[in-house]
């Protein structure tokens, strides 16, 4: 799996990732606030001035963003619809312009940053007994760790199917995939728990 | 929470991103193609319960912000939040957790298997149809200029492909329940 992050030095990069954070949250604000195309437009350009100094080509920026701009051009489409081609504009520069912004950000900061921003974020939690901020940079590296070995079983068993001239069904695909992967949660523990990696206990 | 729950988390986690990149399956009795993802949200909550159904859930969306695409269609970033189907996306939380903690209530290891179905089937209805829809309607008016009224009546599209796959998570579900029980009992 291929993070969204692009290495590169620009200073966007350079910027600390609760910055970059904080600024995104308050520019979306600002975003929704805004009413007038022209301004939003300008917002548009602004962000994609922003965007376009990661030099990230046309085919990678393209491969990023599709399914999102088809969604925003399915909603501009409704707008237009529904109400009117004003409104059609400034729904479709704000949206260009939150995604955007948004990409810039994901772009710029690396998955290491963002786990740190996150268990930082999570300390607070930690009274409430529900979780502990540690374990939550713990998890996201099982999660990695594991999609591939889900992806292999999920091929095994529907060539399985194939194998037995059965057609590979929702149910009959889901229910062995989620018990063979659960069942290994214990030895997972196990071996956690084995190396101390959660401290205490 | 314990780190066999953690790591059930975890492992589910990896289950709902791998769902989203496998090609769409059929649902076997209608001939329309589904994304897999939103079905792994149900069944978080109705295999895993409330907590970890919701944790699990959180990780993937944790996974989202950090800008790794594990949405289906290679989505993912910030930008998936703030996009027009943001609501959806955070309702999944919400919609794991209450589809997990229906579950732990409504169904029971003594009760028959029909029962059972049943009740998974309701829990995943609120939790992934109810909640999420909901979530998903309160937001579309806050980016776009439609009313409520008009994201509601966009949203009803989608809800029948959604009630199927309440239907699917209840009866697998179920047959995870009978093979590998994991849910918390609650009276």
């Amino acid at each position: 799996m291929k993070s969204l992050h692009v290495e590169g030095d620009t200073f966007l990069h350079r910027l600390p990732p609760g910055v970059k954070l904080a600024a995104l949250a308050a520019v979306s604000l600002l975003l929704f606030l805004l009413h007038s195309p022209l301004l939003l437009a300008v917002a548009a350009i602004t962000a994609l001035v922003f965007y376009a100094m990661l030099r990230l080509g046309w085919h990678n920026s393209w491969q990023r963003m599709r399914m999102i701009l088809l969604t925003i051009i399915l909603i501009c489409a409704f707008t237009l619809v529904i109400n009117s081609p004003m409104d059609a504009a400034a729904v479709f520069f704000r949206l260009v312009a939150l995604t955007l912004f948004a990409a810039t950000i994901t772009a710029t900061t690396s998955t290491g940053d963002f786990i740190e921003i996150v268990t930082k974020a999570a300390r607070p939690l930690e009274k409430t007994g529900l979780v502990r901020a540690s374990d939550i940079g713990l998890a996201i590296g099982l999660v990695i760790r594991f999609v591939p070995e889900v992806l292999g079983r999920y091929q095994a068993i529907r060539d399985a199917h194939h194998a037995r001239g059965l057609k590979p069904k929702a149910l009959t695909l889901a229910v062995p995939l989620i018990i063979l992967t659960l069942r290994n949660a214990d030895e997972i523990a196990a071996a956690i728990d084995a190396r101390g990696i959660r401290g205490q206990k | 929470m314990s780190t066999r729950d953690l790591v059930l988390a975890a492992l589910f986690a990896a289950i709902i991103v791998a769902l989203g990149l496998v090609p769409p399956i059929s649902l076997g009795f209608i001939p329309v193609p589904v994304t897999a993802q939103s079905l792994g949200v149900m069944l978080a909550g109705v295999i895993l319960g409330a907590k970890r159904g919701g944790f699990a859930v959180f990780l993937v969306l944790i996974l989202v912000a950090i800008g790794l695409p594990v949405l289906s269609g290679y989505r993912g970033g910030l930008a998936t939040f703030l996009s027009t189907t943001g609501g959806y996306l955070v309702g999944w939380f919400f919609a794991a957790v209450v589809t997990g903690y229906c579950s732990e209530h409504f169904v029971d290891r003594s009760q028959s298997g029909i029962v059972q179905i049943t009740g998974f089937f309701l829990a995943a209805l609120i939790g992934g149809v109810v909640v999420d829809h909901m979530l998903g309607i309160l937001w579309l008016p806050v980016v776009t200029n439609m009313t409520l009224a008009q994201a509601f009546l966009g949203d009803l599209l989608f809800v029948p492909g959604d009630v199927l796959k309440a239907l699917i998570a209840a009866l697998a579900g179920r047959a995870v329940m009978v093979g590998y029980p994991l849910l918390p009992q609650r009276a």
